[in-house]
């Protein structure tokens, strides 16, 4: 009994210490009401792409953010668990569980794999090590013809027992609570005695190794759980698209990952999910802004979307948590001046 | 003495055509503090390396404790008691004085791999961290980011660390580099005393501090032995005088 009040207590702890976090995930909780009395079911799909993407990007970020492992190879866990689903449904395995149990285990079999050869680099040759263990994965899926190769296959949702997914919100709400425990699992990993070990590899990986820890080890489970969070995602997107290419997997989505963790703020919790929040909206809005002002270039929303991206980075140094503490900050300290 | 904590039997090692450990043997007997002299590029560093298992020697062995511990990678090094500073200070930047304290403590009870509670907030951990700091006199710093500690506070930090683990022998690499007058000065005192708690091999290029501190001086020239002995000895050899300290 106490196990469970002390449980309850750390996630108190936890959830107090990231509000951010837990206030953005709340308010996809609450979004589809808005859509419901606005009538925009639309955006419903778009708020459910984003807590995939952001779902994956904080997978990735244990690694990038707070291992400072720059891997390029993630969207290859987005595609593998993706096609877990799919290979699933081809052999008639249509229970969701079953898929999800399969890219947990393919996904952290993977990045066992991967990791374990990779990690023994770094720096850039890291960077291509990982990019190339993903295009071998990305060519595969390409060549395995039975599979639909280059032009993928179409899928049903999955099933999930009772909750059937094409009854409105049931899809929307299982991803949600994915990104709960996704979330909560990231926010006790970070805090934790490995997590505070991670962190201190990326600070100085010598320092570790002389306190009698070897950093490889470290790094590899982090890699492990980054991938399976990835996997994860990545069998809810294909129900989620009804659908499974190669192109879930191609090396864009990786730097994709990455540009949305350095825009939300590396190496935080929250950074990741306000990351995908700001960078899949300005991808759904800009063109419609730029058609509005100006119809003949609406295509080339991108235009607008890239030197935005730029200024984040070079001005928000921390990402747009790391603007969000400065304005903290500049507040506080206004409020100290006025004083009593 | 029926044991010498730390001995080196006939270590070879060379980088191409270049001998920079030359069939050297010697020990580091318990409690004392042996300083290891020698001019720049006498190949000090590098045997410290192959001693914290960072360099493999060509042949030779290393014994702790009279256990054979030459194939041994640093981290195993370090769990088997062979604790160390480095020449350039070594400590988590991004990390406060009490957390850097903390990884240390925890990476001792073997408690690294652990995912459930919160590492910073942990009282028992917090509690060994402090007694990691009291031991160099850095418990009012505990809050301070390691990035903001002044050069000689970092060295105290970096020191503080490598006592954590709880070594036998504690490797110095020139702890004094870098410190002004008084740092060095306090550097000394505590080191002075760990006397007789560990055996320390110590590095350094600070003579004043050496003289004061070693019971032993071993001086290396070009990757051998070429004297060992008291402060007394060594000062009277002339064949360290020519060699090292007449070469100023």
């Amino acid at each position: 009994m106490s196990g469970i009040r002390n449980l309850i207590g750390l996630v108190y702890e936890g959830v107090k210490d990231n509000r951010l976090l837990w206030l953005l995930i709340i308010g996809f909780a609450l979004f589809p009401i808005i859509t419901h009395f606005a009538d925009l079911p639309f955006w419903n799909d778009v708020a459910m792409r984003i807590m995939l993407l952001g779902m994956a990007a904080m997978g990735l970020n244990l690694v990038l953010g707070y291992g400072g492992m720059v891997s390029f190879g993630h969207a290859a866990f987005i595609g593998i668990g993706a096609y877990c689903a799919g290979i699933s449904q081809f052999y008639g395995i249509t229970n969701g569980w079953v898929h999800l149990g399969f890219s947990i285990i393919t996904c952290g079999f993977a990045g066992l794999v991967i990791g374990y050869l990779a990690l023994r680099t770094s720096g850039i040759y890291f960077i291509m090590i990982t990019l190339a263990f993903a295009q071998m994965l990305f060519f595969l899926f390409v060549s395995l013809e039975a599979f639909g190769g280059d032009d993928g296959m179409s899928i049903d949702r999955a099933e999930f027992g009772f909750i059937d997914l094409y009854d409105p919100l049931r899809l929307y709400f299982l991803i949600w609570i994915a990104l709960v425990v996704v979330g909560m699992g990231l926010m006790f990993i970070v805090r934790s005695r490995f997590g505070v070990t991670l962190r201190a590899i990326k600070s100085n990986a010598s320092r570790v190794e002389a306190m009698g820890l070897s950093p490889l080890r470290f790094k590899i489970v982090g890699y492990v759980i980054s991938a399976v969070v990835c996997g994860i995602a990545g069998t809810l997107f294909a129900s989620w698209q009804e659908y499974v290419s190669p192109d879930i997997m191609h090396w864009t989505r990786s730097g994709e990952l990455m540009i949305i963790i350095i825009l939300g703020g590396l190496g935080t919790l929250a950074g990741p999910l306000l990351g995908a929040i700001v960078f899949l909206l300005l991808e759904e809005c800009l063109p419609l802004l730029l058609g509005a002002a100006a119809p003949a270039y609406a295509e080339n929303w991108m235009i607008l979307f890239g030197p935005l991206l730029i200024m984040v980075v070079m001005f928000g140094r921390g990402g747009l948590i790391g603007l969000l503490s400065q304005l903290q900050v500049r507040r506080n300290a206004r409020s100290d001046h006025r004083g009593p | 003495m029926d044991k010498s904590v730390l001995e080196l039997r006939n270590l070879c090692k060379s980088f191409g055509a270049l001998t920079v450990t030359n069939d050297l043997s010697f020990t580091v007997e318990p409690g004392e503090i042996h300083a290891l002299i020698g001019p720049n590029g006498a190949g000090k560093t590098t045997l410290i390396q192959q001693i914290y298992g960072a360099v493999q020697p060509d042949s030779g062995q290393v014994f702790l404790n009279g256990r054979e511990i030459t194939g041994l990678g640093v981290p195993e090094r370090v769990q088997a008691g062979i604790g160390r500073s480095f020449q350039i200070s070594n400590v988590l930047m991004d990390f406060t004085v009490l957390e850097n304290a903390i990884v240390a403590e925890q990476a001792r009870l073997g408690q690294s791999f652990r995912f459930l509670r919160p590492a910073f907030s942990d009282k028992s951990l917090k509690a060994g961290a402090s007694k990691i700091l009291s031991r160099v006199g850095l418990e009012d710093r505990a809050m301070q980011p390691a990035s903001d500690l002044a050069h000689g506070e970092r060295r105290m930090l970096e020191l503080a660390l490598a006592l954590a683990t709880a070594p036998k022998v504690l490797l110095l690499d020139e702890p004094m580099a870098g410190a002004g007058l008084e740092e060095s000065q306090r550097m000394t005192e505590i080191i002075d005393q760990l006397r007789g708690q560990v055996a320390i091999l110590l590095i350094e290029h600070d003579m004043d501090a050496v003289f004061r501190l070693a019971d032993r001086i071993t001086v290396l020239v070009e990757g051998a032995i070429i004297a060992t002995g008291t402060a007394d000895d060594i000062s009277n050899s002339s064949a360290v005088q020519a060699a090292y300290l007449g070469s100023a």
